[in-house]
């Protein structure tokens, strides 16, 4: 089973404080995976390290048996654009909206690629048929649409181009439940014969039993499957 | 007010805009503050002069007397002076921005390399062409256009319309244009540009170009009142600087609201009797400042709220 992502002694921070420690992880072909555990826990710093978004980092991050880590502490955010381009989407917490533009144009910005860029509109097509309460807000600008349509707004940017992995934070955060499991169910959709899926989550409820596994974080370091701990 | 006292502030407000622009364009999409745009405004100037020593005889020659002469001379001037401001702008990106723009500090440390380059320049076209005020071809001729009530020289006519369309056309091109998407995109959220695989790094260049081509628009279009020297890029930045914050960086509809204020300021204040030309600068400062204590964001985004 092709290894789509495989990191070794992955450990990143901000500044004097580190958050991740060495984290060894790996995600084959196919799986749709979550990584639970509390806020501040490092989920987000792991996702940002993916994309070379932290402070600094070092460890190998091998993206389908390509280097795409090394030591880094100064600029973040560099490589993030070609990191992209080789086959990492990310859905960031926040959502990383442009207040100015409409949803249409944050779906045209999801299309990175040429090819993708001419066959955008019905691209598009898709993406409203995944989110419908999406095509009624078409030309609304997104400064003023509310969380849980940017949640599914940020997504299916995330959605316009093929990756090979998709990095999904904290999906539900802020949403009311009816919402949360429309965007989850939404994500569980996704074919991803060909790619993997990672989606870092709080509320492992919303996860259990419909991923491939689950992977516990806490205090920067992976403890392993919890798909075994039941709720309630 | 005499109508060709509001036909100078447009024609004012009209170069000013163009400076302000270009620095409230650069800075809010690649967060860079170019105190160099001044000595863009110098090289276009100068580079249109010397291109001009060897075209207009040319022009002159073949074309003179015809429907032709003018246009061609227009086209081919302003093309110079378009094209000169966009290559020193991929100049300054490779010296400023290019070296610094992952590392800490990077907004100081363009305004300080910026800065340097400015001064660089100016002192090498001192040596080159020396303080001298130079003057470059009158483009447009002498005439006046009369109607209605008022007359309005061809030059003032050719700045505002010729700032109005190459603005609209600019904005026009912003709304439709892939590059336009991505350089609104950057603006609004770097971050979000990144993961939408928008490098700021490369997209930065055709930003760099197009500011420095609005630069070469101001010289050309301010060269037709007024004399071109090493240092005449000077006050331009300086109107460009603060008009731009004055009009909210990152706001082109700020930035031009705000130049025909400061035009407007500058005409009012050089009719005042006991104030004149010697105070335009200090009272467009005060105006400016004030302005900010109050808004500080600026002017832009002003009618948006109003619609609530």
């Amino acid at each position: 089973m092709n290894k789509i992502l495989e990191t070794k002694k992955l450990s990143a921070g901000y500044g004097a404080l580190r958050v991740l420690h060495e984290i060894d992880f790996s995600i084959a072909e196919g799986e749709r995976i979550a990584i639970v555990g509390l806020n501040g826990h490092g989920k987000t710093t792991l996702f940002r390290s993916l994309t070379h978004l932290v402070g600094w980092q070092q460890g190998s991050i091998l993206l389908n048996g390509e280097e795409i880590g090394g030591r880094r502490a100064l600029g973040a955010g560099r490589k993030t654009p070609s990191i992209i381009h080789a086959g990492i989407a990310m859905s960031p917490q926040g959502d990383a909206i442009f207040p100015g533009l409409t949803v249409d144009q944050h779906l045209d910005c999801g299309a990175y690629k040429k090819e993708s860029w001419k066959n955008r509109e019905s691209k598009k097509q898709q993406i409203y048929e995944i989110f419908p309460p999406l095509l009624d807000l078409k030309k609304s600008l997104v400064g003023k649409i509310s969380g849980g349509e940017r949640r599914m707004l940020s997504i299916g940017r995330m959605l316009m181009e093929e990756a090979k992995l998709y990095l999904i934070d904290e999906p539900s955060l802020g949403l009311a439940p009816k919402i949360s499991e429309s965007v989850i169910k939404a994500l569980l959709m996704v074919d991803i014969k060909n790619s993997a899926m990672i989606i870092a989550e709080q509320n492992v409820s919303l996860l259990k039993g419909k991923v491939d596994r689950m992977v516990g974080m806490h205090a920067g370091r992976l403890r392993g499957d919890v798909g075994h701990i039941s709720l309630g | 007010m005499d109508i060709s006292l509001i036909i100078y502030a447009l024609n004012l407000a009209a170069i000013y805009s163009l400076m302000a622009i270009g620095i409230s364009l650069l800075w809010s999409s690649v967060g860079m503050i170019n105190m160099a745009h001044g000595a863009t405004f110098v090289v276009s100037g100068y580079s249109t002069l010397v291109a001009s020593s060897w075209i207009v005889p040319i022009i002159k020659a073949s074309l003179a007397g015809t429907a032709f002469y003018t246009p061609v001379l227009v086209l081919s001037m302003t093309t110079v002076a378009l094209l000169s401001g966009a290559i020193f702008g991929a100049i300054i990106y490779l010296i400023a921005f290019l070296p610094l723009h992952d590392k800490p500090n990077f907004a100081i440390r363009s305004l300080i390399a910026t800065l340097a380059i400015n001064i660089a320049t100016v002192q090498l076209f001192l040596w080159w062409f020396g303080p001298r005020q130079k003057a470059l071809p009158k483009l447009f001729g002498f005439g006046r256009i009369d109607f209605l009530e008022f007359s309005i020289r061809y030059d003032q006519a050719a700045t505002i319309v010729g700032t109005l369309l190459l603005v609209g056309s600019m904005l026009l091109w912003f709304r439709n244009s892939r590059l336009g998407l991505e350089i609104r995109a950057m603006m609004q959220n770097p971050e979000g540009a990144a993961l939408s695989g928008i490098s700021i790094r490369k997209k930065a260049l055709p930003v760099m170009m197009l500011t420095g081509s609005l630069a070469g628009m101001a010289a050309i279009l301010l060269s037709q009142t007024s004399f071109l020297s090493p240092t005449a890029g000077a006050l331009p930045l300086i109107k460009g600087l603060t008009i731009a914050l004055l009009g909210g960086l990152g706001s082109i509809g700020g930035a031009m609201l705000g130049a025909l204020l400061i035009g407007i300021l500058e005409v009012i204040t050089g009719e005042i009797p006991f104030l004149g030309q010697r105070y335009v600068l200090l009272i467009q400062f005060i105006f400016i400042v004030m302005v900010l204590i109050v808004r500080p964001r600026g002017l832009g985004g002003l009618l948006d709220e109003t619609r609530k």
